[in-house]
């Protein structure tokens, strides 16, 4: 036969054993009814394995090991209670404490501390300056702060790592802007290190002073752009004394603070009350960089020696005389959501015109949507190690909240109801108080809660370690991978551990200290049911049935090419 | 953890920390030179480099080995400002580095000598962003050892934006070069075979 005669019979074959090569569970649904009516059903063909684990969560993590990744060693005893320069540190129950030397000299002033406690504070000596004592009732009322601005997790024309890293849960560093203490030398650990230092972070520091102390705050603009601060609440002239805009707002009160300048802001302010401050510039994009810290008036009492700065918000550990008076313990809790697509806009471009370009112009907020969601500048599960509340029975904790994020949050507290004293730094009328477990912030809303722990079915059912978040589907997870965002817990004593972890009951939080976790690529209930809803591994039979079915159809290709050529 | 081992002159103007003014590196006899060299840091010296917002009075410092450096830091902006130098041996300089930081508005001094190697080592600005954005220079010791990357008037950025223009420009230039390319090749094998 010649070789132009061979070729009908070589595509028809070919056809024929596409036909039988062609999966069976693709056939029309009808052509199959009816070859089940000939033939019967088919026979067993078991469904693929599950694929091996990413990780074998079960025996990487041991729970004695487990334990230093969850809550990092206090090498440097941050933790406990102690008295520095004369001012009486609270301990911290929790596994991260701030640094106390940092609040010493926020205490005392960084005019007034000890050359050592200042050196170890890590501020500069200008950070801040405490004065006079203008009303004579034994505390400084001239209050000095200075504050610079930061960009964590920012771009590099060296590297595709983000540089002044700063990770809000494991593997999660979303570029992100601050008011930052001012602190001397490094932005980061140390040289060898690219890590952001310890005191350099997220939220900006909850700013503390007292019912009519003459306050100035000088924003040092440290950053590229330009910035402003704006008082959010607390009472401020709209000009200083001198006549300049003192609101921080670019359109009504004063040009924007350039790079490399530095503006000062002054108060004094007449009520006291939980208040806000961010920059006022371009605030759309701005406030939600991170440019946003709580700002506290505390009411005027003798010997009110504050914590000016409460570096990264939560626990107060010098309390004001009022906070001590009425309750026993107090949390600043900042809650600021993120938008993903906004942050990684600083590390796309190193040319602050293409940056300003990116932000400013081409990214468009209308169309934005937050992906994770953070308390005091971390998500779950680095919540558990440094924002956990931690009281005891028949303690009474104050709670002052903002929501700094872009759209409303419903904050919900397991195992308790609280009651909102104040909102937006104003106090409620008594009787609008009653006890809620759902509180609803807008944006930029702030409420100081009172919390019990008094065991009497309402205000608390008792001791454990009850959560507490945002109860929005999306605000409990970090960019749609739940456990995540803004999750902490209302702990008792008894269920901590001695390094501040949760004696938890449930799930091992192995996978939620790994990267893999929230990148998505470990199935959601791998650790304790494993295999049993794994990713299923590939269908080997049906990928050899499809390629030979390409293989013919390919040679059916070639066959048909040279048959129109010959024509 | 901060390291809090380091020799550390601090007041309100700024910080010197781990001056050198007599203890040899390896290799040296004595102090070769003298070199004193003023640096002045802030806005205005960025104003002529193209997406830099800080700078630098000069990038590059070249210095013969084993000479002693005494380095003015001059701050003309009203922020701070740090001028240090990365990997010197850590015998001498803990941690490999040498800093001055000058607050804003204020000028500050130090001194180190230098190794007896040629080398390049890095110098910058360690406020967050400050190097990527300008200040980032190389100190040269003799020959040195090459440039390093992005250093403004010395080296390119090694990770650089194209700078093309918008999308629709730079497609239409692409489209137009490619049908000039494939039509002028057509014409000429037509012209020879003819």
């Amino acid at each position: 036969m010649s070789r132009a005669g061979r070729g009908p019979w070589v595509a028809l074959a070919t056809v024929l054993v596409a036909l039988l090569a062609f999966p069976p569970q693709w056939y029309p649904d009808g052509l199959r009814l009816t070859l089940t009516r000939w033939f019967g059903a088919a026979e067993y063909r078991a469904l693929p394995d599950s694929r091996p684990p990413a990780m074998d969560m079960a025996t990487t993590m041991d729970p004695a090991g487990a334990e230093a990744v969850f809550c990092p060693e206090d090498i440097a005893g941050r933790r406990g209670a102690q008295v520095i320069d004369g001012v009486a540190i609270d301990a911290v129950a929790g596994c991260v404490a701030d640094d106390p030397y940092l609040i010493a000299a926020a205490v005392r002033g960084t005019n007034n501390v000890s050359a050592d406690t200042l050196n170890r504070s890590g501020l500069t000596a200008d950070a801040v300056e405490k004065g006079r004592d203008l009303d004579g009732d034994g505390d400084p009322d001239e209050i000095h702060i200075r504050l610079e601005v930061a960009e964590l997790n920012g771009g590099s024309p060296l590297s595709r790592q983000p540089v002044t890293r700063y990770d809000i849960a494991p593997g999660i560093e979303p570029g992100l802007w601050v008011f930052a203490p001012k602190l001397v030398g490094m932005a980061v650990e140390n040289f060898e290190s690219n890590i952001a230092r310890f005191s350099l972070r997220l939220p900006s520091p909850a700013i503390r002073v007292e019912q009519g102390d003459s306050v100035r705050i000088t924003l040092e603009n440290t950053h590229y752009l330009p910035h402003t601060l704006h008082l959010h609440g607390a009472d401020h002239g709209f000009v200083d004394v001198t006549g300049e805009g003192n609101d921080g707002v670019p359109i009504t009160s004063e040009v924007p603070v350039m790079p490399g300048f530095a503006r000062t802001y002054e108060l004094t302010p007449r009520q006291a009350g939980t208040m806000f401050y961010h920059c006022h510039v371009q605030p759309h994009v701005h406030v939600q960089m991170g440019l946003q810290g709580l700002f506290v008036i505390e009411e005027n009492r003798p010997d009110n020696w504050l914590q000016t700065l409460n570096v990264g918000a939560g626990q107060v550990r010098v309390r004001s005389v009022a906070s001590r008076e009425g309750y026993d313990q107090e949390y600043d809790l900042h809650y600021l959501d993120l938008d993903k697509q906004l942050g990684e806009r600083i590390r796309r471009y190193n040319d602050p015109r293409l940056i300003t370009r990116s932000m400013h112009r081409d990214y468009d907020v209308t169309d934005a949507t937050q992906d994770y969601f953070t308390l005091n500048g971390r998500s779950f599960p680095y919540t558990f190690r440094e924002s956990l509340l931690v009281a005891g029975p028949e303690e009474r904790v104050k709670l002052r909240v903002v929501n700094g994020g872009a759209k409303g949050m419903a904050l919900h507290t397991h195992g308790h109801k609280f009651t909102v004293t104040h909102l937006d730094g104003v106090p409620r009328p008594a009787a609008a108080r009653s006890a809620q477990d759902v509180v609803w912030l807008a944006t930029a809303q702030r409420v100081d809660l009172d919390l019990s722990m008094v065991n009497d079915g309402r205000q608390s059912y008792g001791p454990g370690i009850w959560l507490f978040h945002d109860h929005q589907n999306s605000g409990v997870t970090n960019d749609g991978i739940g456990p995540g965002g803004n999750i902490s817990a209302i702990v008792d004593p008894a269920y901590l551990g001695e390094t501040g972890w949760p004696r938890t009951r449930g799930v091992s939080l192995a996978p939620y200290f790994t990267e893999a976790y929230y990148r998505k690529e470990v199935p959601v209930w791998e650790a304790y049911a494993p295999g049993l809803f794994s990713d299923p591994g590939p269908d080997r039979w049906l990928l050899l049935r499809l390629a030979i079915v390409c293989l013919c159809l390919g040679v059916l290709a070639a066959l048909l090419t040279g048959w129109l050529r010959r024509r | 953890m901060e390291d809090h081992s380091h020799h550390h002159v601090m007041d309100a103007v700024g910080v010197v920390m781990n001056e050198n003014t007599r203890k040899l590196p390896r290799g040296c006899d004595s102090v070769s030179e003298d070199v004193a060299v003023t640096i002045r840091a802030g806005r205005r010296y960025a104003a002529d480099v193209p997406g830099a917002i800080f700078g630098m009075s000069k990038h590059e410092l070249a210095v013969p080995p084993c000479s002693r450096v005494t380095v003015t830091f001059v701050n003309e902006d009203e922020i701070r400002h740090q001028w240090m130098v990365h990997g010197l041996p850590k015998y001498l300089y803990p941690a490999g580095m040498f800093h001055i930081e000058a607050a804003g508005g204020g000028e500050r001094t130090g001194t180190l000598i230098v190794p007896a190697e040629d080398r390049t080592y890095l110098i910058h600005c360690d406020m967050a962003q400050h190097m990527e954005k300008g200040m980032r220079g190389q100190l040269v010791v003799g020959r040195g050892s090459g440039d390093l990357w992005a250093v403004p008037g010395i080296s390119d950025a090694f990770y650089r934006h194209p700078y093309l223009p918008r999308r629709g420009y730079t497609a239409v230039l692409i489209a137009v070069a490619l049908v000039l390319g494939f039509g002028g090749a057509l014409w000429l094998r037509r012209r020879r075979s003819a």
